[in-house]
């Protein structure tokens, strides 16, 4: 579900087939039938934006029919906790939890705490931005997370379990079938496929990607799979889980060492200027007192030192003071918004081409058009290094090249072939690859690009005395070079990211080995591992005939090689294997540890009968029969009381731009949603705009790649697919006079592309709320730089993003579609408005009193004020 | 020893790292960029220059519930009794030791015969460069012990190359799992095909071959050449007697 | 500027695949199926055998429209060694003006065939590697030969003239090679995936033996004949022309067992080519038999049967065109019962 496997991790999809090969069911719900449903068992078609109500259907059915894995659920999961007393559920408060702050535009998660038990801090540490209790303002609740009350009987109205039902209730197949489209036979189909496999024997995986997480709600479409798993007791089991298909090569590296900006490398939160004056604060805000997230001091101080080496010491706080902090909501969105407002002087764009590949087109240019100046790095000129001089707003003469201002610089860089370094992909394994050859001309690597920048920076900063420029100063930045470029060394990177003891610099073998004292330097805790021994474990090949099944020799998967997280969860309470089919983990007894085919991802000699004593802290705290160990009661998390910015249950709303009205409640959308509301954003109706009637879904086609800056440039690509097209059905094409191989216009109130038509079965009508809606799928590769160019699909989308993460809705919003090219050529929203509608007050996405925090620029801290 | 390929149509993805992998190993030029609106095929066919390509057929279910998408990759199928090898007048398309067929682009005049022969559409003549071109089996990588590109390449092993005799093992096991799994449309195409002999490059359908653009009974031309020539024998009999019947004729006519 | 479409950038890259030697002028226009299939406004045809998207599933022949100008000049080419070589054996010296006239004929058939097929090639450069083997499964290789060996005799034949032995052994050589080479290319066509060519493998060589006939008959009649001369060509011309009708109705039938493999015969270009064809034929017959002297009936008949002759050909060709490009033709003739 939400994910297109075959055509968009074609490699990794070898595995499904092989899976397939051997008996296995393979389902794929999809708006369209893809290449993926082409090789799947069964393909269930699901209206775009609806998948929580699918999952919440699976729930429900689960629950209702008592298929959940009884002991699974009682042991491993936090069914029994009872919850605060005020907790209100979307069924109480028609689509609201308790707890909304009209004047904040935002939840207040008091409420949503385990009885008694306040300031449970979620693993890896809390969203700056969430401000939830315990976050920069009260201490958190240390080891009470574990002695929370429960119901073992999963009777008690307060417990998760209840409170799961309750909330699910309404989910029923015909409830599915009236808001997905998917007619109830199948959908019963693959309820009953998911519950016959799984349970002890058997058991179900789940793999995602884009079509979940770009969602004004995305990441409660993981939440509810996650609540869906945890029920089967697939989760730390072999052949279950849930496989977050990453959307593009080592993105997952990109986050793992983050280019977010709310995070330090290992999903440290980063700073926040009001909650993290000083290490100690910081931490206090950040620590668990049980778990294994209270660990965690180890973790930033050992990244202080890999960063400031020498100068952090413990009386200067380790330098957290020259850390950067977040004064709000720095996300990608906020940052354009703020560029178009000429608050952003400088950008540097490496590796990413939002003009095409972000939402907004428009918007994005205006953005940049706005910097002083922009650099860009990219194998080759992209949309976004042209932007001066190249686009619709020149094409249509609306501007001249001669009336932008910035400056913009292009690096050439070094394409993957001549560069070493690691990929982190899906699956969080690390492979290293070498330089084949080297780049020509002046292409350079990112590591080059980076380190000899904050060379030259440093060189500049050396004989200032102003204190701002302390950690510029105090930075380590020796990597030895070599060649003729004074290419830095990528193993000594992957060196200082694996971590040493800093006496002798010899690497350390795991992040337990790391301290908070100083003594240790790591770039990245998870990562630490991979360089045990002075060997670069993510260069490892060993082919899989010479190993086990798990093939933990080839590459390195953080943390630890451990290639199944929460393994321990494949073992029963008792540190017996569910079933002997599906053995992984165990404990042995003989030699009182933990052993398997992985490694354990559990304290390796903590015997499953060891229950934490009242006074027990940090480690110590985590039960032998815990293994959701990043948690602070160590239970795989129904029901969230905290982490999520949205709800501690996955709801269904309808997309921001939606053809119909929520059945299930008045809130129509998410009511944490990330909106702009801007003139030059503009939204359509919130639902059934008669002006944009059809479905638009975005996608992804094997040939090319993201923006297609790489793919638009292979001649024996771009033949594979040469031009933009949309997929539209026979009746939509009948409907609308479109031609197969004919031209579209798909407008938006944001702009409008032209695209070839390609009329495909594929893509079908869906019965939705008992009338037939439209799809129009686009796919988004195209931009007008290339062998082959195109409309950018983007300049269709609107700013709305999911608030925990703030990723784009990008798989479902509204459009209208009409034969032949645009004669009113890419009207962009940044000089005019959409058309008018005439009638009386449009139906709200929020109920009253809900106003979302609009986030504001980044210079200004604290909450908004709705921008004009 | 004869080598071929397998291509199990059944799993095919239509990723198309074939073709590219193809053109990638072996320098060919792209052949045009253009959206065909025929499914994902923007291909269309073998040609002189795509030595791999991948068909996409949308199509009902056979179940008659819902549609299905049949995906194969199409090459060149090295017949075993090779209409383009019997039909070069220059002898520059040849055996190899692998059973391959190969073309060898040094010889070669651009005569196109070849093109006309294949009752497959297999191979063409680029205007260009002069002359006919096809899918070498990658002659070059089987010399030096390597399998052929879009073997390599593709991820769910649905282009296999082997010992020919081996690969129809496997085949016909793999058919017999399909029916036993319901799939009954599955058929193996170029294992028994008598008027080629055989294909080195066989296939596993899921319909019938004219769905993929393949012929249902194709056959090298040679094979049913004898009535032809005695035809042209015979006329060219014919046409010595009515020669010499018109010289006679003219002799005599001298006198009457 | 369009790149060769290869990707490589010269200074770096080692140009050793097997597609490397490909010259590229155009990438696009190696396009594996004609692009005008894609037109959306383009009827499809409906029911039927099931298709790939209506393309085609052959390749249509290479060849240019200009072999049918050799199918028609190795024809007249061919007829005329023959005819010299049966007037040298058996007609005397009345017929001696016309044998020199036939034998003249027969070089310049076989120079304009030569150059004809020399030009269709790609690489004409390459044109002697047709002598490189003689392949006797192909048609086109025995043609080669056939035509090599042919033009050689053919040329000592007229230049050595009838009076002296070595000229006498070249004409009866040229008339022998002469025999096979007016029909082998029916065979070279026949030789092809082409439905309708295939299917009609056995009348083929007839029609084009009875072709060769009455194109080299009717290309004589446009001359000055006397009676005699006229007498011989006459018979020439009504045998071949007779024998084209009946040949030509013997192909529709052979064609016409499986409907849709036909069809070029009857519709399109090649439909009409055809049509003309036999009716010039039959015209040029007509003035042939009727009973009228001098010499404007007869050129007029000679001047009919030539594009008579020229009309078949081209139809030939272009019903190969035709029929190579229609998928449903090659899966019924393939599906039909009993090949």
């Amino acid at each position: 579900m939400g994910s297109n496997m075959a055509e968009c991790h074609p490699v990794g999809f070898r595995w499904v087939m092989e899976a397939k090969k051997r008996g296995a069911k393979i389902i794929h719900v999809d708006p369209r039938f893809t290449r993926t449903s082409a090789m799947a068992s069964l393909h269930v078609p699901i209206r775009p934006g609806s998948d929580i109500a699918f999952l919440g259907g699976l729930i429900r059915y689960v629950i209702e029919n008592e298929r959940y894995f009884a002991e699974y659920v009682r042991a491993f999961t936090n069914a029994a906790t009872l919850i605060d007393e005020g907790f209100r559920d979307t069924e109480d408060l028609d689509g609201l939890f308790q707890g909304w702050n009209e004047e904040e535009g935002r939840y207040d998660l008091s409420t949503w705490q385990y009885e008694g038990v306040v300031g449970v801090v979620p693993a890896a540490g809390h969203k700056e931005l969430v401000a939830e209790p315990g976050a920069g303002r009260s201490r958190p609740a240390a080891r009470k997370a574990i002695a929370a009350a429960t119901d073992p009987t999963l009777q008690h109205p307060r417990c998760v379990f209840q409170i799961l039902r309750r909330h699910f209730a309404r989910y029923t197949p015909e409830m599915v079938e009236s808001i997905c489209g998917t007619p109830q036979a199948l959908f019963l189909q693959v309820a009953e496929a998911l519950c016959e496999n799984s349970g002890r024997e058997r058991t179900s995986a789940f793999c995602y990607s884009v079509g979940w997480t770009q969602h004004s709600v995305g990441v409660q479409y993981i939440r509810a799979a996650a609540i869906l798993q945890l029920l089967l007791g697939n989760v730390g089991r072999p052949g279950g889980g849930i496989l977050a298909l990453r959307g593009h090569a080592s993105i997952q590296g990109s986050t793992d060492i983050p280019t977010l900006y709310d995070l330090l490398p290992g999903y440290l939160p980063m700073p926040h200027a009001d909650h993290a004056r000083t290490l100690d604060e910081y931490v206090r805000n950040n620590q668990s007192g049980s778990g294994w997230w209270s660990e965690f001091p180890k973790y930033v101080v050992s990244l202080l030192k890999a960063w400031y080496g020498d100068a952090a010491t413990k009386e200067n706080d380790f330098g957290f003071a020259w850390l950067p902090r977040l004064t709000g909501d720095h996300s990608h969105f906020v940052t354009v918004t703020d560029m178009a407002a000429g608050r952003v002087k400088g950008y540097f764009v490496m590796g990413q081409n939002p003009v095409v590949g972000s939402p907004h087109g428009s918007l994005q240019r205006k953005g940049l058009r706005s910097a002083e100046w922009v650099v860009v790095r990219d194998l080759a000129l992209t949309e976004t290094a042209t932007f001066w001089y190249e686009g619709p707003e020149f094409e249509s003469g609306e501007l001249r090249p001669e009336d932008v201002r910035t400056e913009v610089f292009f690096f050439p860089a070094a394409a993957h072939t001549e560069k070493a370094g690691s990929f982190t992909n899906t699956q969080r394994l690390l492979q290293w690859r070498e330089a084949a050859v080297a780049p020509p001309g002046d292409a350079r690597s990112e590591l080059w690009f980076v380190y000899h920048l904050g060379r030259l920076l440093k060189g500049l900063y050396a004989d200032s005395n102003d204190p701002r420029d302390e950690g510029f100063r105090a930075l380590t930045w020796s990597y030895s070079t070599e060649g003729p470029h004074d290419e830095p060394r990528a193993e000594e990177v992957l060196a200082e990211i694996n971590g040493w003891r800093v006496a002798d610099r010899s690497p350390v073998g795991s992040f337990r080995e790391l301290r908070a004292d100083g003594s240790t330097a790591a770039g990245c805790w998870i990562y630490s591992g991979v360089y045990e021994d002075g060997v670069n474990r993510a260069a490892r090949r060993k082919p899989a005939r010479e190993q086990s099944w798990v093939a933990p020799e080839w590459g390195w998967a953080w943390p630890a090689n451990r290639r199944l997280l929460y393994n321990r969860a494949s073992a029963d309470p008792t540190g017996r294997p569910w079933s002997e089919r599906k053995a992984y983990v165990w404990w042995d007894e003989a030699q009182r540890r933990w052993v398997g085919y992985d490694t354990p991802d559990f304290l390796e000699d903590r015997p499953p009968d060891y229950r934490p004593p009242p006074d027990a802290e940090g480690l110590a705290t985590i039960g032998g029969d815990a293994p959701f160990l990043m948690q602070a009661d160590g239970k795989g998390w129904l029901f969230a009381p905290s982490g999520l910015i949205d709800g501690p249950l996955p709801t269904h709303y309808e997309p921001q731009e939606s053809p119909i009205r929520n059945p299930l409640y008045g809130q129509q959308c998410n009511p944490a949603r990330q909106v702009f509301r801007r003139r030059d954003n503009p939204y359509h109706r919130a639902f059934a705009d008669p002006r944009y009637p059809c479905v638009l879904t975005t996608f992804r086609l094997t040939e090319h790649h993201t923006a297609g800056g790489m793919s638009r440039w292979l001649s024996w690509l771009a033949e594979l697919q040469p031009q933009l097209f949309c997929e539209v059905s026979p009746e939509l094409a009948r409907e609308a006079g479109l031609r197969n191989g004919g031209w579209a216009t798909v407008r938006t109130a944001r702009g409008a592309i032209d695209c070839r038509v390609l009329v495909t079965r594929r893509i079908p009508a869906l019965r939705v709320g008992g009338r037939a809606i439209h799809q129009v799928a686009l796919p988004y590769h195209w931009g007008w730089v290339g062998r082959v160019r195109g409309d950018a699909t983007n300049d269709l989308l609107s700013f709305v993003a999911d608030p925990n993460v703030h990723i784009m809705e990008a798989k479902a919003l509204t459009c209208s579609i009409e034969p032949g090219r645009s004669r009113d050529r890419r009207r962009a929203a940044t000089t005019r408005l959409a058309p008018p509608l005439h009638d009386a007050a449009p139906a709200s996405r929020d109920l009253p009193g809900v106003g979302q925090r609009v986030s504001q620029p980044s210079q200004e801290p604290g909450e908004g004020v709705p921008h004009g | 020893m004869a080598k071929g390929f397998f291509t199990d149509t059944s799993i095919c993805i239509g990723c198309k790292a074939c073709e590219v992998a193809c053109k990638s190993w072996n320098q060919l030029p792209d052949d045009g960029f253009v959206f065909t609106g025929n499914s994902y095929d923007n291909t269309g066919h073998l040609g002189a220059s795509t030595w791999r390509h991948v068909s996409f057929v949308e199509r009902e279910a056979p179940s008659g519930d819902g549609i299905s998408w049949l995906l194969l990759s199409d090459v060149c199928k090295h017949c075993r009794r090779a209409a383009c090898l019997e039909a070069c007048p220059t002898g520059a398309i040849v055996r190899t030791g692998f059973d391959s067929v190969f073309i060898q682009p040094d010889v070669c005049n651009g005569c196109g015969y070849c093109v006309a022969a294949c009752p497959f559409g297999v191979v063409d003549r680029r205007e260009d460069d002069g002359r006919a071109w096809k899918c070498t089996l990658c002659y070059d990588r089987l010399q030096d012990g390597m399998e052929p590109a879009c073997a390599k390449a593709c991820p769910t092993d649905s282009i296999r190359f082997g010992d020919l005799d081996e690969l129809q093992r496997i085949a016909r096991a793999r058919v017999e799992a399909l029916h036993a799994q319901g799939v009954e449309e599955a058929r193996l195409y170029g294992v028994d095909q008598p008027g080629t002999e055989g294909l080195n490059a066989f296939f596993l359908l899921l319909d019938e071959p004219e769905v993929y653009n393949l012929p249902p009974d194709p056959v090298a031309p040679a094979k049913q050449a004898a009535a032809t020539w005695a035809s042209v024998a015979a006329g060219a009999l014919c046409l010595g007697a009515l020669a010499l019947g018109a010289a006679l004729w003219g002799a005599r006519g001298g006198e009457g | 500027m369009r790149s060769d479409g290869r990707n490589l950038a010269p200074d770096r890259a080692v140009l050793a695949g097997e597609g490397a030697q490909q010259r590229v002028r155009d990438p696009g226009a190696a396009f594996p199926v004609p692009q005008r299939l894609f037109d959306p406004e383009l009827p499809r045809e409906r029911g039927g055998r099931p298709t790939y998207h209506g393309l085609p599933l052959l390749k249509e022949p290479v060849w240019l429209p200009t072999i049918a100008v050799y199918f028609y000049a190795g024809g007249v080419s061919g007829c005329s060694a023959a005819l010299a070589a049966a007037i040298d054996l058996a007609g005397g010296a009345a017929l001696e003006r016309l044998g020199a006239r036939v034998r003249w004929l027969a070089v310049a058939g076989g120079i304009a065939s030569t150059a004809i097929l020399v030009h269709d090639l790609g690489r004409p450069t390459r044109f002697l590697h047709m002598l490189r083997v003689f392949r006797p499964t192909s048609p086109m290789s025995v043609g080669a030969w056939l035509l090599a060996g042919f033009g050689g005799a053919a040329t000592a034949a007229a230049i050595l003239g009838p009076r002296r032995l070595p000229g006498r052994l070249a004409a009866w050589s040229a008339g022998l090679l002469g025999l096979p080479l007016a029909t082998y290319t029916a065979a070279l066509v026949a030789n092809t995936a082409v439905p309708v060519w295939q299917e009609s493998r056995r009348a083929l060589p007839l029609l084009f033996a009875a072709s060769a006939a009455s194109g080299t008959a009717s290309l004589l009649q446009l001359l000055d004949l006397d009676r005699r001369e006229a007498r011989a060509v006459r018979v020439l011309a009504i045998g071949g022309k007779a024998a084209e009708l009946v040949c030509g109705r013997a192909v529709e039938r052979e064609a016409g067992r499986v409907e849709r493999v036909a069809r070029p015969l009857h519709r399109g270009a090649s439909g009409a080519l055809w049509k003309a064809a036999k009716i010039l034929t039959a015209a040029s017959l007509a003035l042939d038999l009727a009973p009228v002297r001098g010499h404007g009936p007869r050129r007029a008949a000679g001047a009919l049967g030539t594009l008579a002759s020229l009309a078949l050909r081209f139809s030939v060709f272009t019903q190969g065109r035709a029929s190579a490009r229609d998928p449903r033709a090659v899966s019924a003739q393939q599906r039909a019962s009993g090949r």
